[in-house]
């Protein structure tokens, strides 16, 4: 070994590596300073800060930023009678668990176990519990409310969080048994994405799901989740609209199959403040994304996403490819697997028939699965990949 | 009619023209706006209005203008110039494709000159250099043709005085309208600027200035490039013609320069002069240079004291000025300024006769030293004998390294074509007026930009190094080498010599020189070598050269697909690959080598290492330090400050400040570098026979990667489930990680001991240099006494001294100390427990690793062992006052920041609780703050609280101990909980599920009761940061002076994004160090007080330094920690508190205020800022008014308190 100022980093700190290994929640600096405007346009008039905290700030993540956020829950009763029949299907109500998060005034909730469905409420705001307590007691029915929240349970990088309760814990309780990947949809978990967060959570539940872990761990679990248009469109795009084909589409539409139940428009959903008091979308000016409509999308994980060559062990490389050809979109395949793999490009794309000229653009997500497989299998070499775990920063 | 109006507005017109300026980068005016020059007369724009009407007029003249100008470069008279140049306003805006195609016909005949004359630079024979320039100016441009008439290209001497005195002349009308330069440019511009101005500097530095001079001038003939340049560029190219003594050149830039707008500064005189002075000029120009100078408001004094010259220049230079005055002789240097600060006087007062020690060693050791340390210098880096376990010599070994040796053969071929195509590519570059890398490609030869590459690519670690590292690092390496073969030139190294020979006259043990000098003033007596001067480059510069490389790396190295098969049978892979690593929402740009090359070099295991020679602790002692750029190693540049890289508003604090200021810190530093150390053998050969086997992770020996842990199952049965392969994979991730946290901490170790070893029979110096603080660092990274228990146990004095009446008791207080027993026992009780376990040290030190093992329990186990070694040596001896004793023993403040702010308060109760105030037992800030928070746990748990309640018993001195620590330096309550949380998590018996209320709870409950023991702290903390953040908040970046005169600022800005371009990939790097750049605001208010006690606390450690020299001690320090022999401890104990009491008897806190009030609110009203600024100055200027106030505590009493230090 020579030179071992190169091993070890200089004494400098470009900014661009960051602190070292973020989770895919992090949060940045500019939020910290935003937080720290809202809080003293929202509260300096009744809460006027200390002296000594004048230098000892709370530093608040992204956790306790969204507190602030107003949330969105289903307030009509025509919609919760609607959502009824699309999320209980033809089942026999009662054989099915129905996980649903968020429930906030509960009226969703009410429908569902008028319906006859089994219900556990996952509700991040304490100020709700009460109202679902009570709710349970009125109308006698298969209800339980845990206080936690669903959107940020197991986060990848061991933050604490708050209410601190695991995927683990909260299946444990509700006595919820851990079927294998080939059997039927265990339980159905129906949510609407914070909008402000929603490809945080995207992305999240996608790890989740290709390294089996989390609500993963108990098998197929089928998400109904109402998602913005944005998201939803990126979700859902294929290579023929190019602009909005991305690294979150071809992992997801490997992953699940996808189904677009219905579409709402924003207005039919109440904005909750903490205090969980119902906000005019008047008085306060909406953001721009809640001018969105909200589509339902029932999310499956496949029975065939994992094979031989593409399972929890590497899914990471399968990961790092589709985001390295994403990196930059309009480079031939070729040049990207130049970067991405040891093995000769120019065999894998004849294998999998393609020309070496193609970009991103002409392969369809199942496309990349293949593609990837066809180096997993390759022979040719020890080593098939150039992808160090280094490389990513998905924390286990 | 309106030809006859047109006529009277060209004449006047000429006339505004003859005195306008020309923009200068950035203002307003576009590029053709600027044409004209920023203000146009209400005569023009009448004139403007006419011709808008004869338009088909103005297209004829255009045509003849710019034939006229194509004429008048073709050096033929033109009697119609007059008449035609008043048709220039017009034509603006449509005149460009004339002059293009005009442009090339003349660039073309120029070229065909230039081949005439045979002017074409060796090694480039299909390219002509452009020497003559377009200037835009009429004026100018018809003297400089009138110049020369009869031979086109090559006019003689008077003419060209003629064209520089018409350039001369010219000031006195521009003078008074100097373009005013801009606050703000765009960063793009500054980044295009500034690697101009780099590439001129290089070539010049290569001897590539006809190439300088010809990018100059393609620059200047177009009005686009034009603007980047600026007085700075004209004056290195024209510096570099003087120094050539070619005076026509010099007289092409200078008309350049005139052309521009920019009127000469000191510098381009002094080139001018310079030329003239060898070029034997004509006494008329020369008179006629100084009176232009003199009438500019410069002084022919200010050539030799404002400029850095050499000595050859400066002689040059008067022998041009002699000419003209012949009484005239430059001002003889005045020797520089004693300090004046109070707290120096001592120091620097003559009167006082004193001798400082003087090294061990005698004049012909240091002299051979001096020579070993010259060589390592000049070979530009350290081969290192590594201290890992060598590997069985087994078939597959000596393969490996046969095949390494053959790639590398091979990679240094291909680099070396590689270079040279690039070098050719970048050269024709340059020819077409582009500033390429081509100069700085020039520096170091091939081969050894090869050797660079070579190193780079062999310690490029396994997982891979992102590109803006490995471009940094190439680059800056590169830079590092240039700069010491700079000073390799010339006779610098013979200068050097012979002054350090006589130098050390005053070090060694066995010569007679009066010693009342310190090093620095000896060195400076001495009349020191000149170096060369030295500017570093711009992080952008250093980055472009540094990704070239590394691409040339990337394109040139390969090696055949399968390693095993014989070579050139198969095809050829790149062994570096160019991959993007996804963070978060960035994406990272990393070279990777093929893992079968990392294989490759595993399997060879060569056993050595390779440093660069500023990594290694220097062999003789530092060159003492005497300006912030010049100390500390013989050849390699080393800064006073060290500072992020890039960042050079600190530098410029210390340049602009007088010399005589920087005294106390130059030579506290200067001393701090010359202990001499040397390696505690017996502790190394232990630690390497650890290090060798399987390690130890308590005593801090990392183990080596064998002893990684290994996932139990490698490989999934075909058909486990999903599930079962995420457990494993998690496993897995779970080795992986710890393998390369393990894999890092044993490369440290390596690195350390390997050096160790290195250096085991030699005596070395550790050079220091200082922080942007004051804090002072050893130099050398890896091999220092700053690091962990192990590497300082691993050190020790060279020099010995008698252990003398006290000396043993005070071993065995420090072994006690170190052990962390005893800590809440008086000084007594800890001698009496250290010869009540003295059998237990004896074993320790007997059999370290069989006996009973007592000093492995210690909180600071390896320096525990080190002192039981040397108390049992002492012991032993048939005297143990005359033992002469290596082993340096350590003075700690108890809790250093809180002892500055209570002493700057005076305030009587936090004094007490960090020992400033003598008691008969030692205080405890911690245990204090942790019996108060638990005295309101108590009171909220009656009350009910659930949180208090369950904290019952976990309230520790442990828990709260970091946090108290780091409140003194700025931690939030955001950081003090994750501190807390972390003790809270280690408590294995606390219920985790409260741990997020209770670190809440106590981070709260610790606040609060510091807030309440040290209320004049919190006072002056918040006065601090107030102060700071209105400041910022004005638009300032924080400064101030230490008491020993240090200038400090605060080096937070908002960040920049910079991107240097091209290539496999753009990089993109943040650079907060523009001066220009508005602070950080929020930095620069957090930062103020732990930065203002940390430059209090490193003064009074200098403070310490330099009075503990005088009285003739070894003394070095690690921040707030102080060392010594430990017979001198009683003497360095009395300094500590001395010059403690006589710093906080400064008036430091009104000297602050008052600093700031001058610096940043007097003078505030003459500047023209905006209302809110103005109120915020206000505001300010209230806030320094009222100062903390402060508490009654009688300073004097820390000179009796036996703990304030112990």
């Amino acid at each position: 070994m020579w030179g071992p100022a190169l091993g070890l980093p200089p004494r400098l700190t470009l900014s661009v590596l960051g602190p070292g290994r973020c989770c895919i929640l992090g949060s940045g600096a500019s939020m910290r300073k935003d937080l720290r405007g809202r809080n003293r346009r929202g509260f300096s008039d009744f809460h006027p800060q200390p002296l000594s905290d004048l230098d000892c700030e709370e530093s608040p993540s992204w956790v306790s930023k969204s507190r602030s956020e107003p949330t969105r829950h289903v307030t009509s009763k025509k919609l919760a009678k609607a959502l009824v029949g699309t999320l209980l299907g033809h089942y026999r109500p009662s054989r099915q668990l129905l996980l649903e998060c968020n429930p906030g005034p509960g009226i969703l909730t009410e429908a569902l176990l008028k319906a006859g469905a089994k219900v556990v409420a996952l509700e991040s705001g304490k100020t709700f519990i009460p109202h679902l307590e009570s709710l349970r007691k009125i109308l006698d029915g298969e209800l339980q409310v845990v206080h936690c929240d669903f959107f940020k349970m197991d986060p990848r990088n061991q933050e604490l969080i708050r209410p601190e309760l695991s995927s683990h814990k909260l299946f444990q309780n509700l006595g919820v048994k851990a079927a294998a990947w080939s059997a039927g949809v265990p339980l159905k978990i129906f949510g609407i994405l914070p909008s402000k967060y929603e490809r945080k959570i995207l992305w999240k539940i996608v790890y989740d799901l290709y390294s089996c872990a989390s609500i993963y761990r108990y098998g197929r679990i089928e998400l109904n989740l109402f998602i913005g248009d944005r998201e939803f469109k990126k979700l859902t795009a294929t290579p023929q609209r190019p602009d909005l084909y991305h690294v979150l589409s071809v992992l997801w539409q490997v992953a699940c199959e996808i189904k677009i139940l219905r579409m709402e428009h924003w207005s039919s959903f109440g904005l909750y403040t903490e205090s969980g008091h119902l906000e005019k979308s008047k008085r306060r000016d909406p953001l721009h994304q809640m001018h969105q409509n909200l589509h339902l999308v029932r999310m499956t994980p496949r029975k065939t996403l994992f094979t031989e060559n593409l399972n929890p062990i590497n899914y990471d490389i399968f990961f790092h490819m589709v985001k390295h050809c994403f990196g930059k979109r309009n480079a031939p395949l070729l040049h990207h697997l130049r970067s991405l793999s040891t093995v000769d490009p120019g065999d894998i794309l004849r294998q999998i028939r393609r020309n070496p000229g193609e970009t991103v653009l002409r392969m369809y997500p199942q496309d990349f699965k293949r593609l990837f497989e066809a180096i997993e299998q390759s022979e040719e070499t020890v080593f098939k990949w150039v992808y160090d775990e280094s490389l990513d920063d998905i924390v286990i | 009619m309106s030809a006859l109006r047109w006529g009277r507005g060209a004449a006047e017109l000429g006339r505004t023209l003859r005195c306008s300026g020309r923009p200068r980068p950035g203002t307003e005016e576009g590029t053709l706006g600027g044409l004209w020059g920023p203000r146009r007369s209400s005569s023009i724009s009448l004139c403007e209005q006419d011709g808008q009407k004869d338009w088909g007029h103005a297209e004829l003249l255009e045509v003849l203008e710019a034939r006229v100008r194509q004429l008048q470069t073709e050096s033929v008279v033109d009697t119609n110039t007059k008449r035609v140049q008043g048709a220039q306003p017009l034509q603006g805006h449509v005149c460009s494709h004339w002059e293009k195609k005009l442009e090339a016909e003349r660039h073309g005949l120029q070229q065909r000159q230039e081949v005439l004359q045979g002017k074409r630079p060796v090694g480039l024979q299909s390219l002509t250099l452009r020497l003559e320039p377009r200037i835009w100016s009429k004026k100018l441009a018809g003297c400089l043709q009138h110049a020369k008439p009869e031979a086109p290209g090559n006019p003689s001497k008077e003419q060209l005085a003629r064209a520089l005195q018409a350039a001369l002349q010219k000031l006195g009308t521009q003078e008074a309208r100097q373009p005013v330069r801009p606050k703000a440019v765009e960063t793009h511009i500054l980044l295009l600027g500034q690697r101009l101005m780099h590439f001129l500097q290089c070539c010049l530095v290569t001897g590539h200035l006809p190439l300088a001079h010809h990018v100059l001038v393609t620059h200047h003939s177009k009005r686009d490039k034009q603007q980047l340049l600026t007085l700075d560029m004209y004056n290195t190219v024209m510096l570099g013609w003087a120094r050539k003594g070619a005076f026509k050149e010099l007289v092409y830039v200078f008309v350049m320069l005139k052309d521009s707008g920019l009127s000469p500064n000191l510098q381009s005189y002094a080139a001018a002069l310079q030329c003239m002075g060898r070029g034997d000029q004509d006494v008329h120009i020369i008179q006629r240079c100084v009176k232009q100078m003199v009438r500019e408001g410069f002084q022919l004094e200010q050539l030799f004291t404002d400029l850095a010259l050499s000595e050859e220049e400066r002689a040059v230079l008067l022998r041009a000025l002699v000419k003209v005055e012949p009484a005239f002789s430059p001002p003889v240097q005045a020797p520089t300024p004693t300090n004046t600060s109070p707290l120096l006087r001592e120091i620097y007062a003559k009167d006082i006769p004193v001798s400082y020690p003087k090294l061990h060693l005698p004049l012909e050791t240091l002299q051979r030293l001096f020579q070993q340390q010259l060589q390592v210098e000049l070979s530009t880096n350290v081969r290192v004998q590594s201290v890992e376990k060598a590997p069985q010599m087994t078939k597959e070994v000596t393969e490996a390294r046969k095949i390494l040796q053959s790639l590398r053969t091979q990679w240094e071929a291909e680099l070396l074509r590689a270079l040279q195509q690039t070098k050719a590519t970048m050269a024709s570059e340059a020819h077409d007026g582009l500033p390429t890398l081509y100069p700085f490609l020039c520096l170091l030869s091939e081969e050894e930009l090869v050797s660079v590459l070579m190193q780079v690519l062999q310690a490029l670690p396994p997982q891979g190094q992102p590109l803006l590292f490995l471009a940094h690092n190439l680059g800056l390496r590169v830079l590092n080498r240039h700069l010491v073969q700079q000073k390799q030139g010339g006779s610098y190294v013979q200068e050097l010599s012979q002054h350090y020979s006589k130098y050390l006259q005053l070090l060694a043990a066995n010569t007679q020189v009066s010693s009342s000098y310190l090093p620095r003033q000896y060195w400076e007596a001495l009349g020191p070598p000149q170096a060369p001067q030295q500017q570093p480059w711009a992080l952008a510069v250093v980055l472009q050269l540094g990704k070239e490389l590394a691409e040339l790396l990337v394109r040139a190295v390969q090696m055949p697909r399968s390693l095993a098969a014989p070579q050139g049978a198969c095809r050829l892979i790149p062994v570096l690959y160019h991959v993007y690593s996804f963070r978060s929402v960035r994406q990272v740009g990393i070279l990777k080598p093929h893992p079968a090359f990392t294989q490759l070099l595993e399997m060879a295991a060569e056993p050595t290492l390779t440093f660069e020679t500023t990594e290694v602790p220097m062999l003789c002692p530092p060159l003492p330090w005497t300006s912030p750029h010049s100390g500390a190693y013989l050849l390699s540049s080393t800064k006073l400050m060290r500072a992020m890289e890039g960042t050079t508003q600190h530098q410029h604090l210390l340049e602009q400040c007088p010399p005589e200021q920087l005294h106390g810190a130059l030579d506290a530093l200067t001393q701090l570098g010359n202990c001499a150390w040397r390696v505690n053998v017996r502790v190394l050969d232990l630690v390497l026979e650890i290090f060798r086997a399987k390690g130890c992770v308590r005593l801090g020996v990392p183990p080596p990667r064998s002893e990684a842990p290994q996932p139990l199952q490698p490989r999934p049965p075909p058909d486990s489930s999903p599930v079962h392969k995420a457990e494993l994979r998690k496993e897995m991730a779970r080795c992986l990680k710890a393998a390369r946290e393990m894999h890092s901490l044993r490369s440290e170790a390596l690195y350390r001991l390997s050096l160790a070893q290195h250096l085991r029979h030699h005596v070395f110096w550790l050079p220091h240099n200082m922080d942007f603080r004051g804090r002072t660092y050893p130099c050398p990274p890896y091999f220092n006494h700053l690091g962990s228990d192990l590497a300082r146990a691993l050190l020790e004095f060279a020099e010995g001294r008698p252990l003398g009446p006290h000396g043993l008791d005070w071993l065995k207080i420090h072994l006690v100390n170190l052990t962390g027993l005893k800590k809440r026992e008086s000084l007594h009780g800890r001698l009496a427990f250290a010869d009540q376990v003295m059998e237990d040290i004896l074993d320790s030190a007997d059999h370290p690793m069989t006996g009973r093992k007592w000093w492995m329990e210690a909180d600071e186990p390896w320096q525990t062992l080190a002192c039981c070694m040397e108390v049992a040596q002492a012991v032993r001896a048939p005297d143990p006052a005359a033992y002469i004793s290596h082993l340096p023993v350590h003075q700690d403040g108890s809790c250093n920041g809180l002892q500055h702010y209570a002493a700057l308060g005076r305030d009587s109760i936090g004094a007490a609780s960090v020992n400033l105030i003598p008691s008969d037992l030692p205080q405890d800030v911690y245990r204090e703050v942790a019996a108060q928070v638990e005295e309101s746990r108590r009171q909220d748990a009656e009350e009910g609280l659930r949180v208090a309640q369950v904290l019952e018993g976990f309230i520790s001195r442990k828990v709260v101990k970091q946090t108290v620590m780091t409140v003194v330096y700025g931690v939030t309550r955001y950081g003090g909980r994750l501190q807390i949380e972390k003790r809270l998590r280690e408590l294995s018996d606390f219920p985790q599920e409260y741990i997020w209320e209770a670190s809440h709870y106590l981070v709260r409950q610790v606040f609060k009761s510091l807030q309440e023991m040290f209320s004049s702290t919190r006072a002056i903390q918040h006065w601090l940061t107030e102060s700071a953040n209105l400041i910022s908040h004005a638009g300032w970046p924080v400064e101030w002076v230490t008491p020993l005169g240090i200038p400090i600022i605060q080096p937070y800005h908002r960040e920049a994004k910079v991107q240097v371009k091209g290539g496999i990939q753009s990089l993109t790097f943040t650079s907060s160090v523009d001066t220009n750049q508005k602070p950080n605001t929020l930095k620069q208010k957090n930062g103020f007080p732990p930065n203002f006690i940390h430059s209090l606390d490193s003064s009074h450690m200098m403070l310490t330094a330099l009075h503990c020299y005088r009285k003739g001690l070894t003394f070095v320090s690690v921040h707030d920690c102080f060392w010594t022999h430990a017979a001198d401890i009683p003497v360095m104990n009395k300094v500590c508190r001395e010059q403690f009491v006589r710093l906080h008897s400064q008036p430091i806190l009104e000297e602050l205020a008052e600093f700031l009030w001058v610096r940043f609110c007097s003078g505030a009203s003459a500047r023209s800022l905006k209302r809110s600024d103005l109120a915020l100055i206000a505001k300010l200027q209230e806030t320094l008014q009222s100062l903390p106030e402060t508490g009654t505590f009688d300073l004097s009493q820390v000179m009796g308190s036996t703990y304030f230090f112990s």
